[in-house]
């Protein structure tokens, strides 16, 4: 790496490693990022081990445990520009769904001696816990995404990702709507584009790994899949996926199935 | 990292394990120069994956369970796919079969190449990572980067992208590519073939710490390929099951002092999975050129007797997955439905594929309406975790007079042979997060 | 001209269909790319055809709003189905192009800034339908009316032959006969196919159409034929008027009367805001640049990508976005659609195809709409005094475009002279003006800086050779001209838009309102009309800021309000220490002074509610709302009206505008999200 270069920590919560994992699926540019980059901490990839201040922390993962709770308050502290990377770190994640369900009855169902086991009653988002800078959504993130990240911060510019739908993407890349032409139900109008329209590109609907987007209009959407045909169980299903304790999806999935999630402030207390 | 002054106890704690996906620790405790507990320990979040697929559809969970691990979501994918398809009757088409074990090989690749090159391979030659490898072996780490990119180019092409693909659906895919949409790929995967065939000559110059031992094999068997998605489960010491019917031979069992469930035989003993397990059980039922190949390499019984040498098993398995990639692409006809239509049944489905880092368990219990009522997810970590642990014990005292450094150094990389996928582990039953006093 | 000439019927049977494409491919010696309806993912879309059997030979398709499905007849027929989700702009405007290349190596000479050259390949555009047609000529207009053109457009437009199919098989969501754009073909084609029983009867429309006809060597068409043919047209047209016989196209152009119909919160709660009408609109225009470099190498390119007038950014400036409700997006789309499309192109932007219809996944259906807005508004709530526009012809079948202009010019490098401080946050530039750029006060230019952005900031003072930009760092591409210094390269494009008019000013009292860095622009006014003092009335300069510390040209802002022949003035929201001036808002220092209306003329720039209080006060005073200058902040991507993102009622900011008088932006000023 160059010297002076900006310093990059990479680091972990609860989560499946895809995200992180996408830094060295960039294999095209990875030695061209690390020359560019100073990489102080990646555990999954390094021996090396830097306590910080980063200039810029990526963080994956969902904060489920109370160490986590601690931890991303000292990573805070010492992260100039911190940035979520994946649906769990700006979600929740999949492991969110234990938010709805009771905790107690998930450790007693899982292990011998539940007593044992320090896992917070939710998982919840990086940014439920601190300040965040900037995100990158998807389960996993797209690692184009990633990449313009890194170089619009060499070049100081403002990354090129927008907050469009996932139907701008699929109809630029000439797909043709799953929704409309089969009748597939697809959350592609309420949510993040960034991966390029993966899913109607491979004939299936979107299930919103990229997480909602700002304006995603929930009764309008959920009211047509009700329209045709499906249950409020099976509408409710479709939003409990990867990134379901997002609102508005959280919101929609607790008004489907009548019950609401464990709030936020479990996560801190 | 710490130690105690006194020369008569030791302590060795590891608290993050680096190179490894996931998070895990590990603590050695020995009095008078014998080890008197190893524990790998893992402190990766519980996720809860069992009870998040409860009440879910078959569909629904092949895309949940992917999401165990980043490494080797195919690997989920096809166990839980095998498992419903098995349940429900399903007969795919041949075409579809083949895909599967193209996408397969799609992973191993990727996911063999990023642990030779960048998580094992610095460890061989001394470095903190590849990235600081690079730096006086520009081209082998090039090498490896390329190779693993044309791992997850298969992944993209058949599954939309290389972490978390979207088309694997009950009954085939979702899509399945065009002919021409191949080419390109094909043309590269010359390439994949070569640098595989170059990776297992590198990796046959290198220096292995002599240390063996006599462990219990186990993979699937099957009798025309080379297992990935079908056979038997099978070991070097007799047991031989159906793919579902792990429980018939395995038990998940509490472990005397920790509160951690690892798999053991039913007979209470560690075993191992993985590379080296297949090539060993398997060496005749690769593809010619990667048979060829270990045979001219001699390493086949290293690779059986001696973990560190499991590098020469995945790079044996890269020549392999190249060289059957390159197959099934020639032989590639697009399938006339990319799906055939199913019902689901009432019942159990279970089932046993080989993810790169082995045998990955799955079971469903499955209601009328298809909807899960209750999962077991064996995964290939918490399989070898006794093994590793064993391994640990064994291998420490013929490092009796090395300094912490370099014992720490020797039981990381001894660790970091068996490419533990913590985040697989963290599967959720034999998670242990209790605080170390 | 060939005995196939054009206006003669030629007969086509059936399995010649082959050989017509087989000609089409490689007529006249060179290769053709055809692209052509086939099927795929479900649906009849346009891709490359090799053979006659990639046509959707046997198929039927059926239509209805939300609703798209597929079902085989079994027939023989090739072209009995209504346009689907692909428009022919994909191939002439296609989603992504990279539009130019760029660099920043180090020193003054690096900045490099190359347009890419357009490079078409010779195509069949096989299946067009009067629609698809129609709304070929509405983009010609957009992207060759001029002034500046979309030269890669162009180039592909000319590249391409087309085969015009006349409809026979309408699906319930099209209403071409409403807009005049089908189902017959009458202009813009190479040839035109009807399909019949046995096969198509075929004419050229062009001597390169006849000349495909007389390598098939086809015979004349018998008159049963082309009657039938003629029939199944006409059978269409009348299947389609009756299924519209509610959409009036003439009273849907008055729908931007009606900012505030109830409807349109109706349409906004269902409205997903997903662009998939805009996507597949064959009209739609609209694109944003797009920045790309890899990490920190010195080149990168700008890429135009398709935009949609929904997204939550296309309106949005540092400060918010225009049209930050769902409401206020359906609002710009159907308007724009429906009327203020007419002013801007002397055209309505639908043709009528519905696809817009079809592909909503919440069914909403612009028929519905305009006929909701335009036929329950009260008179009361129409804008301008409820004045229906009176009848125009229509015929976008009819409107032939006189293509005119020049490409849009990349940026050309200046070289920052000098560098000063105007406040914490904004500086001024000097530029040395490259060769070839001329200015007038009130124009802007896009200061471009390679791999980061190209903003569009208002000349603040010309002077032979120089220009100066007061920058403002309100984000990354204003930082990064921020922290330019001397000798640093620095691309400008333009000048663009339509400056102030200190011609006509001339012999009037001049007055000068500026709130902010609104002042920048009217710098050059104030420095044009001082250097010809005597030229002008009185002069008044008024200057509002938040605070003293966010007044830019302080010094300068002093030696107007030493000189006599000048009242100048200041005042800020909120005093500091050392501020003995007045505190309030801008207006407070001229609203009591009474004005001739005659010879007063007001330029006024600043946040659009310190203006929207400026020109009530000046109107309040005697003022008349055509002598007051404004200018306004869009947000801009070209810069020359090609994007479509500046737009502000039935206005292009960047062309029509900066400047616009009160009495123009009348009906817009203070709307809620237009
Ligand atoms: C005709 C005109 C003249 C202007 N003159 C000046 C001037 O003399 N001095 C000055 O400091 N500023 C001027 N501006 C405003 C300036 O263009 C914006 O502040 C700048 O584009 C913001 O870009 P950024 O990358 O720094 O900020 P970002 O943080 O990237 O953008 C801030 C916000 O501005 C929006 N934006 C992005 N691009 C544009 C754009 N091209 N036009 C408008 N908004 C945009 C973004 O969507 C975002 O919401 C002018 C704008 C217009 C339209
Ligand atoms: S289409 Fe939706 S679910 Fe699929 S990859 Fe994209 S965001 Fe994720
Ligand atoms: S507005 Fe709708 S009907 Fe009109 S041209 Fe566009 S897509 Fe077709
Ligand atoms: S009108 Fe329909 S297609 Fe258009 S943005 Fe709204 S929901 Fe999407
Ligand atoms: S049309 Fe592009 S900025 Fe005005």
């Amino acid at each position: 790496m160059t010297r002076g270069a900006p310093t990059v920590g990479v680091v972990k919560f609860a989560s499946c490693d895809g995200c992180q994992l996408s830094l060295l699926d960039l294999e095209d540019h990875l030695l061209e990022i690390t020359g560019t980059f100073d990489i102080v901490e990646f555990a999954e990839a390094t021996s090396r081990r830097s306590p910080g201040p980063y200039d810029v922390l990526l963080v994956e993962g969902s904060v489920s445990t109370e160490e986590q709770a601690a931890e991303i308050l000292e990573l805070r502290a010492q992260a100039r520009t911190l940035v979520t990377i994946g649906a769990c770190a700006t979600a929740g994640g999949i492991q969110a769904l234990r938010n709805w369900a009771d905790h107690d009855e998930y450790r007693r169902a899982v292990y011998a001696h539940p007593e044992y086991v320090a896992s917070l009653a939710t998982s919840t988002p990086v940014s439920s816990h601190v300040r965040v800078d900037a995100e990158l959504h998807g389960c996993p993130i797209d690692r184009g995404e990633l990449l313009e990240l890194l170089s619009a911060l060499a070049v100081g510019r403002r990354p090129q990702i927008r907050e469009d739908a996932v139907c701008l993407a699929c109809k630029r890349r000439g797909v043709v709507c799953v929704t409309v032409a089969r009748g597939i139900p697809c959350l592609g109008p309420v949510t993040n584009a960034g991966c390029g329209a993966i899913c109607p590109a491979m004939d299936r609907g979107c299930y919103g790994c990229f997480g909602p987007r700002p304006e995603a209009n929930m009764p309008s959407l959920t009211g047509s899949f009700l329209a045709s045909g499906g249950t409020r169980a099976d509408v409710a299903r479709l939003f409990e996926g990867f990134t379901a304790y997002a609102e508005p999806f959280r919101t929609t999935v607790s008004d489907l199935r009548g019950r609401g999630p464990e709030e936020d402030a479990d996560a801190q207390q | 990292m710490h130690s105690s002054d006194e020369y008569a106890e030791r302590d060795i704690d590891i608290s993050m394990l680096t190179r490894v996906e996931g998070e895990g620790s590990l603590r050695l405790r020995m009095r008078d120069g014998v080890v008197e507990s190893a524990r790998l320990s893992i402190f990766e979040a519980p996720r809860y994956f069992e009870k998040l697929v409860e009440g879910r559809k078959p569909d629904e969970v092949i895309d949940i369970v992917a999401r165990i691990c980043g490494i080797c979501p195919v690997a989920y994918q096809m166990s839980a796919v095998h498992a419903f398809e098995d349940c429900f009757g399903v007969e795919v088409e041949d075409g579809v079969r083949a895909l599967r074990r193209l996408m397969y090989c799609g992973e191993w690749i990727e996911s063999h190449a990023l642990h030779v090159y960048l998580l094992h391979a610095p460890d061989f030659l001394g470095y903190a990572s590849a990235v600081e490898m690079a730096e006086d072996h520009a081209d082998i780490v090039g090498r490896g980067l390329q190779l693993k990119r044309l791992g997850n180019d298969i992944l993209a092409l058949l599954g939309g992208r290389a972490i978390h693909p979207v088309s694997v659906r009950v009954g085939g895919f979702s899509r399945v590519p065009r002919r021409g949409e191949l080419d390109a790929l094909r043309h590269m995967l010359d390439h994949a073939v070569e640098w595989s065939a170059e990776t297992l000559d590198w990796v046959s110059t290198l220096d292995a710490p002599a240390f063996e031992r006599d462990v219990e094999l186990v993979s699937l068997v099957h009798p025309h390929e080379y297992p990935m998605n079908h056979g038997r489960i099978v070991s070097t010491r007799g047991i031989d099951v159906a793919t579902g019917a792990w429980r018939d031979a395995f038990e998940e069992s509490q472990v005397p002092d920790t509160n951690a469930l690892h798999a053991r035989t039913r007979s209470g003993t560690t075993y191992l999975v993985g590379p080296a397990a297949r090539v060993t059980q398997c060496a005749d039922r690769l593809h010619p050129r990667a048979g060829a190949a270990l045979r001219q390499s001699g390493l086949g019984g290293a690779i059986a007797a001696n973990p560190y040498w499991s590098i020469a098993a995945r790079a044996v398995e890269l020549l392999h997955a190249s060289s059957e990639a390159v197959d099934i692409l020639d032989a590639y006809t697009r399938p006339d439905v990319a799906s055939v239509a199913w019902e689901p049944r009432a019942g159990v489905a279970a089932w046993s594929t080989e993810a790169p880092r082995g045998l990955l368990f799955h079971r469903y219990e499955v209601d009328a309406s298809g909807f899960v009522r209750a999962a077991q997810i064996v995964p290939p970590t918490s399989q070898n975790q006794g093994r590793i642990e064993d391994d640990l014990v064994a291998f420490t005292p013929t490092m009796r007079d090395a300094s912490d450094a370099e014992l720490t150094h020797g039981l990381e990389q001894l660790v970091r042979s068996y490419d533990p996928c913590i985040s697989c582990a963290t599967h959720f039953l034999d998670v242990e997060i209790e605080e170390v006093p | 001209m060939s005995e196939a000439g054009q206006g003669h019927r030629y007969f086509l049977a059936r399995h010649r269909l082959a050989d017509l494409i087989d000609v089409l491919r490689g007529a006249g010696g060179r290769a053709r790319t055809v692209i052509g309806p086939t099927v795929e993912q479900g649906a009849i879309v346009y891709a490359e055809i090799d053979t006659a059997a990639d046509l959707p030979v046997g198929w039927r398709d059926e239509q209805a709003p939300g609703h798209y499905r597929l079902r085989r007849e079994g027939d023989e027929r090739a072209f009995a189905y209504a346009v689907g989700p692909t428009a022919w702009k994909r191939h002439l405007f296609p989603p992504a192009r990279v539009r130019m290349e760029v660099a920043a190596e180090p020193g003054a000479d690096g900045t490099r800034f190359e347009p890419t050259q357009p490079a078409a390949s010779a195509t069949v555009l096989l299946g067009a339908r009067g629609c698809e047609l129609a709304a070929m000529r509405v983009q010609d207009r957009v992207f060759r009316g001029g002034p500046y053109v979309d030269d890669h457009y162009a180039d592909a437009r000319d590249a391409a032959f087309v085969v015009a199919v006349q409809c026979t098989h309408p699906a319930s969501t099209c209403f071409c006969t409403s807009m005049r754009s089908g189902p017959g073909v009458e202009a813009g084609y190479d040839l035109r196919l009807t399909e019949i029983a046995d096969g198509f009867v075929v004419e050229a429309g062009t001597d390169a159409g006849g000349e495909v006809l007389v390598s098939l060597r086809l015979d004349p068409a018998d008159e049963e034929r082309a009657g039938e043919a003629h029939a199944a047209v006409a059978a269409c047209a009348e299947t389609v008027t009756h299924r519209n016989r509610g959409v009036d196209p003439i009273r849907a152009r008055d729908l931007d009367m009606y900012p505030e119909h109830p409807r349109w919160d109706e349409v906004a709660a269902r409205c997903l805001a997903c662009t998939n009408c805009t996507m597949v609109c064959p009209t739609c225009f609209c694109s944003r640049d797009v920045q790309q470099s890899v990490l920190a190498r010195p080149d990168g390119t700008v890429e135009r990508q398709w935009d949609s007038c929904f997204t939550a950014e296309f309106a949005a400036v540092a400060g918010g976005s225009f049209r930050s409700r769902i409401r206020d997006r359906y609002r710009q789309w159907l308007t724009h659609k429906f009327s203020t499309w007419w002013p801007q192109f002397g055209t309505p932007g639908c043709v009528g195809c519905g696809r817009c219809i079809v592909w909503c996944p919440v069914e909403i259906d612009v028929r519905e709409e305009i006929a909701a807005i335009g036929t329950s508004a009260p008179e009361s709530d129409a804008q301008d005094g409820g004045e229906r526009r009176g009848d125009v012809d229509l015929g976008p079948q009819a409107l032939t475009t006189s293509p005119g202009g020049v490409p849009e010019p990349p940026p050309r490098t200046g070289t920052v002279e000098r560098v000063t401080t105007e406040t914490s946050d904004t500086v001024t530039l000097r530029v040395r003006t490259p060769p070839g750029l001329e200015a007038q006060p009130g124009q802007f230019v896009l200061a471009a800086v390679p791999r980061v952005g190209a903003p569009p900031i208002s000349v603040s003072r010309l002077e032979p050779g120089t220009l100066e930009l007061t920058v403002r760092s309100v984000g990354p591409a204003t930082a990064a001209l921020c922290r330019l210094g001397p000798g640093d390269p620095l691309g400008l494009a333009g000048a663009y838009g339509r400056g102030w008019p200190i011609e006509a000013a001339r012999g009037n009292d001049v007055i000068v309102v500026a709130g902010g860095i609104g002042l920048a622009p009217l710098r050059p006014v104030i420095d044009a009309v001082l250097a010809d003092r005597d030229s002008y009335g009185d002069v008044s300069v008024y200057v509002g800021a938040r605070t003293p510390d966010d007044m830019i040209y302080s010094a300068e802002i002093g030696t107007w309000e030493q000189r006599r022949d000048v009242t100048a003035a200041r005042i800020v929201d909120r005093a500091g220490p050392d501020w003995l001036g007045p505190v309030g808002v801008v207006t407070q220092l001229f609203a009591d002074t009474a004005r001739e209306a005659a010879s007063t003329v007001a330029f006024v720039c600043g946040p659009e509610r310190m203006m929207q209080a400026s020109v009530d006060a000046l109107v309040d005073s005697g003022m008349r709302a055509e002598s007051i200058w404004l200018t306004t902040e869009r947000h801009m991507e070209c810069g020359v009206g090609l994007c479509g993102h500046c737009q502000l009622g039935p206005y292009f900011v960047c062309r029509d505008g900066p400047v616009f008088t009160a009495a123009e932006l009348g009906p817009y000023l203070g709307v809620e999200g237009i």
